[in-house]
């Protein structure tokens, strides 16, 4: 029923912690929420549809026990059993689709309000958190893990109730007419429990054993791909192929060991289970013999004990389905139990828009301190250049300026207030942060320019093109400012998008400006109409600048230079030149590269 | 210099933007029946994957065999306990045929379930041996096709290419063949054996069966009116959430998280709707399929109880159609769903056939003496769709001399670098070495002859030392420090903890992008090719290590033909020769002050390289003077 292998449980299944499948249960319950009405009538009704196909097995039973006690058959009876047939039927078809109308609906009315409620969370999340998370699992959360979550509640949830129905009830009819058959029955079904949890939790646990050794070869067969190029430019592909080779083998012998440990706790529930069958058979048989059950009761007895055990067989993969459900469900748990970051009872307003950073300490993993005692002052409309080596924390205090993340210790403050005492909206009205990467929105160019302040008139957006320089490559494209950017629409040079972002901000006009300049090299023409916008967007600005070309900050009213999360130096361009310290160093690499020239 | 693992701003967009491209991935796990997807080829993965099949043939047939003896072993419990049954309604029940029924019973579950487990194991060891075999056919197929073809991959693609997509066919051989023949082997055998025992009531077994079905087809089709809309509004949906993450950044900085928000909760409200109103149309149909396809009961007993009154059916054979009557359909929705599973794994693995179909790059393998190492361009033209991206570009690069190639963004910069190393092959013209055709040179001679620098460097989960021994792999441990020492290297490798055995991870991110960069010159030094390529080798460099890369190529260069991409003009002044490209054509060529007198496009570009170095921001407040960067000649 499943596209995945309960032999060979899906990575994303195997990842998460493991929970019983009852606690699993019980997590969806709760997330079930105001929709809990709705699929537990979806449930109920899968559980009267077993009922109806249970009621079918009450005609055979009464149709044996008559034939058996001596009974003729006619066609009146005939009719009656027919009319029973046709109420049973009735039942399963009516009840199958309430259930399948109420579980379906349920589910995506349920799949909806979770979106909304995580898309609502996530947007008052930090940046920070969406900065440390990996690569595309809160796209999963809400679309492929939202479907498992759906596809549970649709499908397992009936299922389970469905695979429960008819064993109840067989188990319970059989408890009253003689109880060593009832507990013939029941025994199996008992025994198989606990095998059943053992062999779903193992599955589990080998699951997350299983991809932490795969994790590796699988990490090699990748980097063959992904470097398959250097590789072949260095004509070393027997090389390759055969740590290619070392690698897949690994994989193969790994998966077949781990299909050997897996395989046999599953057989074993199942013979565990169909084991009913052939005691049900002797306990029923020598009841009957030894006259302490009718006739009735045993034949009962061997036509119910299919039935009453065929459903249970399939739980086994239905729990495949609980245990992949509770793994999105832990993903999803991720994003809501995260906290927005703390927001002040009364917002602070800022006296000026100078910036200070005060003893500031930040770490972004315990233990691993990336900025610590950074203390620096930047008044109003100056210009404060960070320099340092790659990984010094450059980019690390820009973040915290615009609030992606808390400091530590100490306190980031903007005109005499702590960031963290301004409304969130405060904040983002004050700052202006340029990105080294560009990020468009599928639009029209005006639409993403005039993003920059609400109700921007087409003056305004033209005037914001002007000063970026994007105004004639803009007028020069046929639908001009209405060219569609993004999917399917113009695709535009990394330039000129970076002059595209940059009107936005011009735009937006904000008082400090925070600004990550970007490291590739570009062609002259664009380099030069990227400086150019820039130094229209941070005219008379308060300016925090990253910068990777001295040249850019030389005119800086202050240059820190950041060495392993602490200011090493401070000063102008010519005092720190003067000092002959790091930065001298980096001024001397500079000059040295641009004197440099090939051959 | 390692670098604290801490995702950009950036680095978080552009991941976005890989999966909008890509679209999320769809959970799989879900039975029911999505419209969409017109008439894919159900059978593709099964085909694709039987050609690897050469070796587990006899594997999987001793899977298929001891898996159709384990679903006949099921069926003997039904068999003993038919015969008690009979025997209680005849009143001759007696301990012994108990117990030898019993006994028959059990020893069906122990062996049927032995041979289950062996048939798994079976048909799974079967699944892992194709699985191997697909993945070396893979790599192997990989290496014959043109570089050019793996150019602007996503990182991404590869882990489909060759854990995800593989891996996801396993299930065809692990499952799906064994249990899709055995189910069908336990359908026909079942079938027969009850036409034999009473062609009236097989009837009354099998009759719902076809009617369940039909009702599934008609629910479906019913359904399959909303498939575009379906799709469309989860397309509309998944974008939408895409775009509303990868704009967080910007949506925060700007203060418009409401507007964005509306948008995406309208999408996600469209497609909640959507699928309920699918659902609707669907269910009524759709729905009983799970409710009618068990209740075969419900005709076998009335049939039975008329052909009873009728006085043409006795009691055993009832018995018998009640208790295998009841389970008619199981073997038949097992097929189903290993259908429904299949079709499912073929739509999506479509990555390695791609790969797979994909012409290897023609392979001359023949070893030809070359005549020097001029590389000469004779009228190329090239495209990567109908439209030419090099048109007519001829020029020779001399051995000893440097070729600089200069131009804005998109002139055809690469393009032309990637011909060199026949990363693609032109589309008319011709590209000559020594005098000879690339295309007439053994590709391994070629990638001797020719040394590649990228403009990002890929570098191996390994130690520094053998990825710099990567460019020749038996230089000693002397040769592989001189090259590093040449490259600019040996100090920052020394300065780390482990020196040269350092282990990079993650393909060296721990190092910044011009460390990564000179350990790629140090092995291309390593290599002494004595054609070189060097494509935008700085791009990525920050300026305290753009000093020691360029120290670092002029070690590579000394004597040999170099053609070298630069945007940093100030790199290629020197140059024998600069071609100027513009629009794929070369619309200048020269010497630097030749070109900068001639007051064309170069001219233009040099102009604006040297205001922009110059210019800084807030030039005019500066507090200080400013002292000259440097002399450069004018």
């Amino acid at each position: 029923m499943t596209a995945v292998d309960p032999l060979v449980p899906a990575g994303e299944a195997a990842g998460a912690d493991i929970h019983s499948d009852l606690a699993s249960l019980r997590r969806v319950w709760r997330l079930a929420g105001s929709r809990r009405g709705r699929v537990a009538r979806g449930v109920a009704f899968r559980f009267l549809q077993s009922l109806s196909l249970g009621l079918a097995f009450g005609g055979v039973v009464w149709m044996l026990t008559g034939l058996a006690g001596g009974r003729a058959m006619d066609v009146r009876w005939a009719g009656e059993l027919t009319a029973l047939m046709a109420a049973s039927l009735a039942g399963q078809v009516l009840f199958g689709y309430l259930a399948a109308r109420d579980s379906w609906l349920a589910s995506f009315a349920l799949a909806g309000d979770l979106r909304l409620s995580i898309l609502d969370h996530l947007r008052r999340l930090p940046m920070g958190f969406h900065l440390s998370r990996h690569r595309g699992d809160t796209v999963t959360a809400l679309t492929s893990d939202m479907q498992m979550l759906e596809s549970f509640l649709s499908d397992a949830l009936g299922r389970i109730a469905q695979a429960f129905g008819l064993p109840v009830v067989a188990v319970a009819f059989f408890l009253v007419r003689d109880w060593a058959v009832g507990l013939a029955l029941l025994a199996p079904m008992a025994a198989a429990l606990p095998v059943f949890m053992w062999s779903s939790r193992r599955l589990a646990r080998l699951g997350i054993v299983r991809q932490d050794l795969q994790a590796a070869a699988g990490a090699r067969m990748i980097e063959f791909v992904q470097g398959i190029a250097t590789v072949r430019a260095f004509n070393r592909m027997a090389k390759g192929e055969e740590s290619f080779r070392a690698a897949v083998e690994a994989f193969r012998a790994l998966s077949i060991q781990m299909v050997a440990r897996l395989s046999m706790p599953m057989a074993l529930f199942g013979a565990t289970l169909m084991a009913g069958v052939p005691v049900v058979m002797l306990v029923t048989g020598l009841r009957y013999q030894a006259g302490s059950i009718d006739t009735a009761t045993c034949v009962a007895a061997l036509v119910l004990v299919f039935a009453a055990y065929a459903p249970l067989l399939g739980l086994a993969q239905v729990m495949e389905l609980v245990r992949m459900a509770d793994a999105s469900l832990t993903r999803m748990d991720r994003i809501l139990t995260a906290k927005p970051l703390p927001t002040p009872a009364v917002p602070a307003e800022p006296r000026g828009f100078a910036l200070r950073f005060e003893a500031v300490d930040f770490a972004y993993r315990a233990g691993q301190p990336m900025l610590s005692g950074v203390d620096f002052a930047a008044p109003e409309r100056t210009m404060t250049a960070i320099v340092g080596p790659s990984g010094s924390g450059k980019s690390t205090m820009l973040s915290l300026i615009a609030r992606f993340w808390d400091v530590g210790a100490g306190a980031v403050r903007i005109g005499g207030v702590d960031v963290r005492d301004l409304s969130e909206e405060r904040l983002a009205s004050l700052i202006t942060v340029v990105f080294q990467d560009v990020y468009l929105f599928a639009g029209t160019l005006f639409d993403n320019i005039a993003f920059g302040r609400a109700g921007a008139s087409r003056a305004d957006v033209e005037a914001a093109a002007h000063a970026a320089q994007a105004h004639d490559f803009i007028a020069a494209l046929p639908d001009g400012y209405d060219t569609r950017v993004g999917e399917g629409g113009a695709t535009l040079s990394g330039g000129e998008r970076q002059r595209v972002s940059i009107a936005r901000a011009i735009l937006k006009d904000a008082p400090i400006v925070l600004l990550d300049e970007a490291t590739a090299a570009i062609d002259p023409s664009n380099e030069l109409a990227i400086q150019k916008a820039l130094a229209s967007l941070v005219a008379d600005k308060t300016l925090v600048v990253v910068a990777h070309r001295l040249s850019t900050i030389r005119a800086a009213d202050q240059i820190l230079v950041l060495d392993g999360g602490r200011i090493v130096e401070r000063g102008g361009h010519t005092d720190l030149l003067a000092d002959n310290g790091l930065y001298r160093r980096l001024w001397d690499g500079r000059s040295r590269a641009a004197g440099w020239r090939i051959r | 210099m390692t670098k604290v693992v801490h995702r950009t701003a950036a680095k978080w967009i552009s991941d976005m933007t890989d999966i909008t491209r890509d679209g999320p991935a769809v959970g799989e796990a879900d039975r029911r029946p999505k419209p969409g997807a017109d008439a894919p080829d159900y059978l593709a993965s099964l085909k694709l994957l039987s050609r690897f099949l050469a070796g587990s043939r006899l594997h999987l047939a001793a899977a298929v065999v001891i898996a159709t003896a384990a679903v006949a072993c099921e069926l003997l419990p039904i068999v003993a306990v038919c015969r008690v049954l009979t025997a209680v309604l005849a009143d001759g029940i007696d301990a012994a045929l108990l117990l030898k029924a019993a006994g028959v019973a059990l020893a069906a579950v122990i062996v049927g379930y032995a041979l289950m487990g062996a048939a798994v194991g079976l048909s799974h060891v079967v699944a892992f041996d194709v699985l191997c075999r697909l993945r070396l056919a893979l790599a192997r197929h990989l290496g014959t096709l043109p570089l050019g073809w793996f150019e602007g991959r996503k990182s991404g693609d590869a882990k489909k290419l060759v854990i995800d997509e593989p891996e996801s066919m396993e299930l065809i051989f692990a499952h799906g063949i064994p249990e899709g023949v055995s189910a069908l082997a336990t359908w026909l055998a079942v079938s027969a054996w009850l036409i034999a025992v009473d062609w009236r009531m097989a009837l009354a077994t099998m009759a719902l069966t076809p009617i369940s079905f039909a009702a599934l087809v008609l629910g479906m089709r019913r359904g399959g009116r909303r498939a575009a809309d379906y799709q469309r509004a989860g397309a509309r949906m998944n974008a939408s959430i895409v775009e509303f993450l990868a704009g967080m950044a910007v949506v925060k900085i700007f203060n418009r998280s409401g507007d964005s928000f509306a948008e995406t909760a309208g999408a996600v409200h469209g497609y909640a709707a959507v699928e309920t109103a699918w659902a609707r149309d669907y269910l009524p149909l759709g729905g009983t399929f799970f409710a009618l396809a068990p209740a075969g009961i419900v005709v076998i007993l009335p049939v039975g109880a008329f052909l009873m009154a009728a006085g043409s059916l006795d009691l055993p054979t009832l018995a018998l159609f009640v208790i295998l009557g009841a389970n008619y359909s199981q073997p038949l929705m097992k097929l189903f769903n290993q259908f429904h599973t299949l079709a499912h794994i073929s739509m999506g693995s479509t990555r390695v056939a791609e790969a797979l179909a994909e012409p290897p790059q023609p392979d001359s393998g023949r070893r030809v003496a070359l005549a020097g190492h001029d590389v000469v361009f004779e009228n190329v033209s090239f495209g990567y769709g109908p439209v030419d991206v090099l048109s007519d570009v001829s020029f020779t690069a001399r051995a000893g001399a440097v070729t600089a190639l200069v131009g804005p963004s998109g002139a055809g910069k690469s393009t032309v670098a990637g011909l060199v190393a026949r990363f693609r092959d032109p589309r008319a013209g011709r590209v000559t070495l020594g005098g000879v055709d690339l295309r007439d040179i053994a590709l391994d001679q070629l990638m001797e002859t020719v040394a590649f620098v990228f403009q990002d460097s890929f570098l191996f989960s390994d130690t520094i030392a053998a990825n710099i021994r990567y460019g020749d792999p038996r230089a000693s441990d002397a040769e592989v420090e001189a090259a590093a020492r040449a490259a600019r290297a040996h100090d920052f490798i020394t300065a780390l903890p482990d020196g040269y055995a350092t282990r990079l991870g993650d393909r060296g991110r721990q190092l910044s992008g011009g460390e990564r960069q000179r350990i790629a010159i140090a092995r291309a030094i390593l290599k002494d090719a004595p054609v070189i390529v060097l494509d935008e080798a700085t791009a990525f460099a920050d300026p305290d290590n753009e000093a020691a890369i360029q120290e670092a190529i002029g070690a590579l260069t000394a004597g040999r033909t170099l053609i070298v991409v630069a945007h940093r003009l100030h790199t290629v002044m020197a140059a024998d020769q600069i071609l100027v490209l513009d629009g794929g054509r070369v619309a200048e060529r020269g010497r630097h002050d030749d070109l900068v007198a001639g007051g064309g496009l170069y001219a233009r570009l040099w102009r604006d390289y040297t205001e922009a170095r110059d210019l800084g921001l807030k030039p005019a407040a500066a507090p200080f003077p400013v002292p000259r960067e440097e002399a450069l000649p004018r």
